[in-house]
């Protein structure tokens, strides 16, 4: 026992001496090869830390393209809720969920100059429903603010209006006759731009509906949530309430991550496919330069699985260190990514470590296979003979 | 007679050409045999052919009683590791290791590395003083005793030498051929091919080749 143990002692350590030996007469090689690895390792990690994190980062990014959920009166009822109802709905959805909502309250309205479509609405909600609106002056920050109002750009330029100016509004019905200042001109490129814009409880005054929306508008994030079951569960819990995802939002949002996904998991397959190609090039090229090195080791009685397994073992260990350095690499390469596309971290996750030592030891065992065949091809008579 | 060596009717082809056409030849323990010839009489195929290199198309090769032309690549590679020393006219040294490490290189395929036994074996070479080198620090003379050693440390039943004085000065020449009259002295078996008389004149027996074939010599082996 203790005379097999001193062998394999032995034997080991001039295994290794031949190892380093090998590796470190053949630097920029070596070197080539792990730069490569690296390269693909940093890739994979990288890209598979964005794919966990993409999910939750994109339906936060997609959730500034506005509501993917609407709630309103059926059909068969009154053509406005109360108001209470829209508190109702919002207490359904966890508060981690909502990204903004906010209550639409419509009607006409008398301007200084002509009629306008008035709506009331919950500034801070929509704000957060609605980030892409482009805003010349403030937003109205408060909830009880009845003094300012908010107009669309079409209709700024149609009354001469900027920031700053008085609008008077009036309304017959109710008699509503009142002076507000103009604190933001918003832009839309849609109806928006017509409108203007008042807090829902200064709406309800002027239009005489008290306590009353029309409907109501929310950003949710849909990932891992069941809208339609949200949608289903209102509808029964309250009557004369509509409730639906905007599909096509939702629908499109899942589009586009998948696609985001199917991108990423090409580019990771090219760079590997790259990474492959360079590294079995540079196995190549050490075989080549090896030949008769491998030719004497033969002639004095290696055996093919001798060979294969020195070969495996040098880009096993050349790869084991530039994955390590890669990973190192690729959770760098996330936070940049992650700061440039999402604005914040990339989470490390344990999982991605062996994902990516699976896949880049895989990439790496695959650009073996040729530079190990020709190493086991060589023929010592041929490669030894005396010139 | 101890035959260490049994070829009968052995022979290589290559394609149409027959490079190794039908030899009988027996070589017994401690003889030392030169197999000389022009360029092209075969006397590579024939050295491959008894360094287990290579496989006869046909014929019957047996070495120290294994008979070796059945025997398949992997089968051949063990038997070249336990019976057969091999001396190149190119040295083929490992260009990283230091002398000892390329001795104890056949130790590590054939059993076990012994730091000691390798220095001895340097030593009896005159290379005591040269363990530590690398070959690019060793002179021709030096890297084919290196060679030898190696070829040596394992104790062969027979060495195998092509050429070994084919890359060596005078006087290098000269060391090399002494190693192989003490090796002689000391009961080695001895298969050497050259194109050199005077390498041929040191042998016991010479064979001569041509055309694939043995060409005059008597292959009775003339030692006991």
């Amino acid at each position: 026992m203790a005379a097999i143990s001193l062998q394999q002692r032995q034997n080991l350590r001039m295994f290794l001496r031949i190892l380093l030996q090998s590796l470190r007469i053949r630097k920029s090689r070596v070197l080539i090869a792990f730069c490569s690895i690296l390269i693909g390792a940093a890739v994979v990690f990288a890209l598979l830390s964005l794919y966990f994190d993409i999910s939750i980062k994109m339906s936060r990014e997609l959730r500034a393209y506005g509501a993917n959920f609407f709630v309103g009166a059926a059909e068969t009822g009154q053509p406005t809720l109360e108001a209470d109802v829209y508190r109702r709905v919002l207490e359904q959805i966890p508060a981690t969920r909502l990204v903004g909502a906010s209550p639409y309250l419509y009607g006409v309205a008398r301007l200084d100059l002509g009629n306008a479509v008035l709506a009331g609405v919950d500034f801070t909600g929509l704000r957060r429903l609605s980030p892409f609106w482009q805003v010349e002056g403030k937003w109205v920050a408060v909830d009880f603010d009845e003094e300012h109002c908010m107009i669309g750009r079409a209709l700024a330029r149609n009354m001469a209006l900027k920031v700053g100016d008085q609008l008077r509004v009036f309304k017959r019905e109710t008699g509503f006759n009142q002076s507000l200042t103009v604190r933001g001109i918003v832009e839309t490129g849609q109806a928006e731009d017509d409108q203007i814009f008042v807090n829902l409880s200064l709406a309800q005054k002027i239009l005489g509906q008290p306590g009353r929306i029309n409907h109501a508008m929310l950003s949710i994030l849909s990932r891992d949530f069941d809208t339609d079951a949200l949608a289903a569960r209102l509808k029964e819990q309250l009557p004369g309430v509509t409730a639906a995802p905007l599909r096509k939002v939702s629908y499109s949002e899942g589009k586009i991550l998948e696609k985001i996904k199917g991108l990423m998991a090409l580019v990771a397959v090219i760079i590997l496919a790259a990474t492959t190609f360079c590294v079995m090039t540079t196995l190549v090229a050490m075989v080549v330069e090896r030949t008769r090195e491998i030719a004497l080791l033969k002639s004095l009685g290696a055996e093919n699985r001798s060979i294969v397994r020195q070969f495996l073992i040098e880009t096993g260990c050349i790869s084991l260190a530039g994955i390590a350095g890669g990973m190192l690499v690729g959770f760098l390469l996330a936070q940049l990514l992650g700061q440039a596309v999402f604005g914040a971290a990339i989470s490390f996750r344990i999982a991605v470590v062996p994902l990516t030592l699976t896949v880049s030891l895989v990439a790496a065992l695959l650009a073996a296979i040729m530079p190990v065949r020709m190493a086991l091809r060589i023929a010592p008579a041929t490669v030894l003979k005396g010139e | 007679m101890n035959k260490v060596l049994e070829m009968s009717g052995l022979t290589r082809r290559f394609g149409a050409v027959t490079a190794v056409d039908g030899i009988d030849l027996d070589i017994v323990a401690g003889e030392w045999v030169a197999i000389m010839g022009p360029s092209g009489s075969g006397k590579t195929t024939l050295m491959n052919l008894l360094a287990c290199l290579d496989a006869p198309s046909e014929g019957r090769y047996v070495l120290d009683g294994v008979d070796t032309s059945r025997l398949d690549d992997r089968e051949r590679t063990v038997v070249r590791r336990e019976k057969i020393g091999l001396v190149f006219q190119q040295f083929h040294l490992v260009p990283y290791l230091t002398a000892q490490e390329n001795v104890m290189l056949a130790q590590y395929y054939h059993s076990m590395t012994d730091k000691e036994e390798a220095a001895r074996a340097l030593a009896q070479m005159g290379m005591e003083h040269r363990l530590q080198h690398r070959p690019s620090q060793l002179s021709g003379g030096e890297q084919q005793r290196v060679c030898i050693a190696r070829a040596l440390i394992n104790q062969p039943a027979i060495i195998l030498a092509d050429e070994p004085t084919g890359n060596l000065d005078e006087q290098n020449e000269e060391i090399v051929l002494d190693i192989f009259r003490d090796l002689h002295r000391q009961g080695r078996t001895i298969i050497m091919v050259t194109h050199n008389p005077e390498m041929g004149e040191q042998a016991e027996r010479v064979v001569r080749l041509q055309h694939g074939r043995v060409e005059a010599a008597d292959p009775t082996p003339v030692t006991p």
